[in-house]
């Protein structure tokens, strides 16, 4: 029986964040989030926070947007209200893709039928899983577009990963790279990309051969970096880190939308093949290095490599149309400048690091622009 | 090869190089002895599902008639040192766990801390007056059974692994009525004095001694400490060694300056607790350190209880615990709902903060210093409570943190091959996430 493709209104989006619920005494991450949840049950507040595999981790669920500005002031309102009522648990939350010290074993599963099962079946991989990522959807008219456009943004995978870098420390050590959080996805079996069907029908068929092996029973099974999301009618981008602000989580969600839009509109017709090739290379340059990452070029033929940097920054300035239509431009901007800069999260973290010269002070910091940001957008 | 020259033999064997008999036991033994054998008796009470606190305790129980037995009696003597590090330690570490930050965000919490504490009192006042005890004494015993144990709470707390809201109040609530028990026990030390008959500076300058100082030097302390760490590294056990460095340095100073160890130590917690702007000293745990101390102060504790209080105390001993515990969980229950705790949690609280151990035991022991009458009267009450306490409590903390869901679950039997999903070849709604 084929995956039924929900219609969506096209280039309409929302994101998902993964948070941190840490103490405050010294900034380890706690067992808190269903204390944090039963609170904001009682509480107003738009979108939707639900559990995660860990009692440490709590994930918003936006609402459906159109517009980038609309979807920026409801991720501060629902900002707000987990920081007001985390705090009067004497919890704080935070952003980043990783806890930098935590010991995973110490993590407890939330109690849940299916995180007990996911638990029971990877073993430390669940609670290694314990990192916290953005996902961003963004809608297609049918599931055709979302094969094709899933495919598309493949390409574009490194630009997410440097941009949200916010990871570079795991289990008390730097780990040299930008994005350590990834390392905690690859580790399972269905992680990866969506082989290389051209369209939803022979989608469907590589899914009914792997559910005829027993494989996989729901989409839910594949923890690929972009999959197309047939329950919601949207292609959804899983490789981001959680930035450490929720500005930082709209202005991606908005690179999403507008990149979409411009792939939609001028449909590329070149071979997928090349785009997979260099997949996995390219998504190791962007972890390790960020903006400095050497990445290969699928279509420029041999030993073609260009700066992440550059390519970022060209790839904005040729957006600029659609992103003035769209109105997403301001974010994009704001993104280009913080390229040429080289300023990323995981570059903030590192020097919280130098200056403090201890990981907890890192993580109080971290959960402190979470907060004060949300205060400063309120004021303004 | 350099040639040594021998001495030449002394004409006949000399046999100061061997012990004398019975050998004299130095505090390494002692302390290594009461270490062993503490685990031992811990392992043996945890194999039997109960917390290691009861074990400690009853070894403490089999050492004591032993060492009279052996004319080792001055054995406890020697050993007050150590009870005085492992329980400045134990409220050091507990004082810093306090979070007046917290409490100002959620009253609630301040309230129902204050309400326990004074809910306690009161019925514990009243119960004794009822039965005939005089109201100074009646006074002092209310006051102490305000505390709970913060040795139990944070050996269980560590113990269990438990994270979580119940914990953090219980940790909160235990810090703050450690604290007004021991500035209402000073404050009727004054009136003590007054029936002693002393003279009135005495009466008004020797409680305020007492807390004036105590405090003044924690907070002292918690500067020193401070302007330490900014001259060396943030390396976790640099902070270490220069806290417990000041600490035990803190129970010392405290005691020569005749100051209340107690509030001395509290206050340090608190006042080193990195508020928001000061983070100059690390948040390092003293936990397996400080372990050690702990299991030696339990079995002492366990050696000096006197069971003979407890023919002297009888029934009054029971009422003493009856009306305390209802204190403790009429004063949780008063602003649990208001705080946002469920039932249970609530109900978990109130368990958590039954024990009673060292630290009852010693404000006993100081008052009676101080007045000898209460030693002779309610004092055995105290006592015989302290030892029902001593096994009921940590049963009471254990379960209340399970029954929170604040424990570390045990871990479930690891099966290495479980069975792989069905091989259904449809999608099924799966609720959302990843």
């Amino acid at each position: 029986m084929p995956l039924d493709f929900t219609r969506s209104e096209a280039l309409t989006f929302g994101v998902e964040l993964e948070l941190m619920v840490l103490n405050t005494r010294d900034f380890n991450l706690t067992r808190g989030a269903s204390d944090v949840l039963q609170r904001l049950a009682k509480v107003k507040h738009p979108g939707e926070v639900k559990p995660e595999i860990t009692e440490s981790m709590i994930e918003v669920n936006s609402s459906v947007h159109r517009k980038y500005p609309e979807l920026l002031a409801e991720l501060r309102l629902t900002r707000d209200a987990i920081v007001t009522e985390a705090e009067k648990l004497n919890l704080a939350i935070a952003g980043g893709g990783a806890h930098p010290f935590h010991k995973w074993s110490e993590r407890r599963i939330f109690d849940t039928e299916r995180f007990q099962r996911v638990s029971q079946l990877y073993g430390y991989l669940a609670k290694q899983f314990t990192v916290f990522g953005q996902h961003i959807h963004i809608g297609v008219a049918n599931g055709d577009d979302a094969v094709y456009l899933t495919h598309q943004l493949a390409r574009y995978i490194p630009h997410f990963i440097a941009l949200s870098a916010a990871s570079p420390y795991y289990q008390g050590e730097d780990t040299s790279f930008e994005t350590s959080r990834l390392h905690a996805v690859s580790a399972f079996p269905l992680a990866g990309h969506l082989p290389e069907v051209s369209d939803w029908a022979e989608f469907n068929t590589y899914f009914d051969a792997m559910a005829g092996h027993g494989i996989v029973t729901s989409m839910k099974d594949f923890y690929w970096d972009i999959r197309p999301k047939p329950e919601y009618g949207t292609v959804e981008i899983r490789i981001c880190d959680t930035p450490l602000t929720v500005e930082g989580a709209a202005e991606l969600a908005a690179y999403a939308q507008t990149l979409a839009a411009e792939l939609l509109r001028n449909r590329r017709t070149e071979a997928i093949a090349p785009l997979y090739l260099v997949y996995g290379y390219n998504r190791f340059q962007a972890s390790r290095f960020g903006f400095q990452a050497q990445l290969a070029d699928p279509f420029a033929g041999a030993r073609a490599h260009v700066l992440l940097r550059d390519d970022v920054i060209a790839t904005f300035t040729r957006l600029e149309g659609v992103a003035r239509e769209l109105g997403t431009w301001s974010a994009l901007e704001s993104m280009r400048e913080r390229a040429r800069a080289e300023r990323s999260d995981a570059k903030w973290l590192r020097e919280r690091y130098t200056e403090t010269k201890s990981l907890n002070d890192v993580v109080r910091l971290q959960a402190a622009r979470w907060r004060e940001s949300a205060r400063a957008a309120t004021a303004v | 090869m350099v040639h040594v020259t021998r001495e030449a033999k002394p004409p006949h064997m000399d046999a100061t190089f061997l012990p004398t008999f019975p050998p004299t036991l130095g505090y390494p033994l002692l302390f290594g002895i009461l270490l062993v054998a503490g685990m031992l008796g811990g392992e043996g009470a945890r194999r039997l599902g109960l917390p290691r606190v009861i074990g400690y305790v009853l070894v403490g129980f089999a050492i004591a008639p032993i060492a009279s037995a052996m004319d080792m009696s001055p054995l406890l003597d020697h050993t007050r040192i150590f009870v005085d590090i492992a329980l400045g330690l134990v409220l050091f570490d507990l004082g810093r766990r306090m979070d007046l930050a917290w409490m100002k965000r959620d009253w609630t919490l301040a309230a129902k801390g204050v309400a326990e504490a004074f809910i306690t009192f009161g019925l514990v006042l009243g119960t004794l007056l009822l039965l005939d005890f005089p109201m100074l004494q009646s006074a002092i015993a209310a006051s102490i059974a305000m505390a709970t144990s913060p040795a139990v709470v944070l050996l269980a707390v560590q113990d269990q692994r438990a994270e979580g809201q119940v914990t953090e109040r219980a940790l909160n609530l235990t810090a703050l009525n450690s604290l007004i028990a021991s500035i209402l026990v000073t404050m009727f030390l004054a009136s003590a004095h007054y029936e002693a008959g002393l003279e009135p500076e005495t009466i008004v300058l020797h409680p305020l001694y007492l807390f004036l100082g105590s405090l003044l030097m924690g907070g002292v302390l918690a500067s020193f400490g401070r302007l330490l760490a900014r001259q060396i590294d943030r390396a976790p056990d640099l902070h270490f060694a220069l806290i417990v460095g000041l600490v035990v340095g803190a129970v010392g100073l405290a005691q020569s300056l005749k100051l209340s160890v107690i509030l001395c130590l509290l206050a340090f917690g608190l006042f080193s607790r990195n508020d928001e702007g000061k983070h100059d000293l690390l948040t390092v745990d003293l936990g397996r350190g400080s372990r050690l101390f702990y299991i030696v102060l339990f079995v002492i504790t366990g050696a000096s209880l006197p069971l003979t209080s407890f023919e002297a105390a009888g029934w009054a001993a029971f009422a003493f615990i009856a009306a305390r515990a209802a204190g403790k969980f009429i004063g949780v229950f008063a602003f649990a709902m208001l705080g946002g705790l469920r039932m249970r949690q609530a109900t978990a609280l109130g368990a958590t903060l039954l024990p009673m151990s060292a630290l009852a035991l010693l404000l006993a022991h100081d008052v009676s210093q101080i007045y000898p009458q209460f030693a002779q009267q309610l004092g055995t009450v105290v006592l015989a409570g302290v030892i029902v306490m001593e096994f009921a409590g940590p049963l009471a903390m254990q379960w209340g943190l399970k029954f929170a869901g604040e424990a570390e679950p045990d871990a479930p039997a690891v099966q290495s091959a479980p069975t792989p999903p069905p091989a259904a070849p449809t999608s099924t709604g799966a609720p959302a996430a990843h």
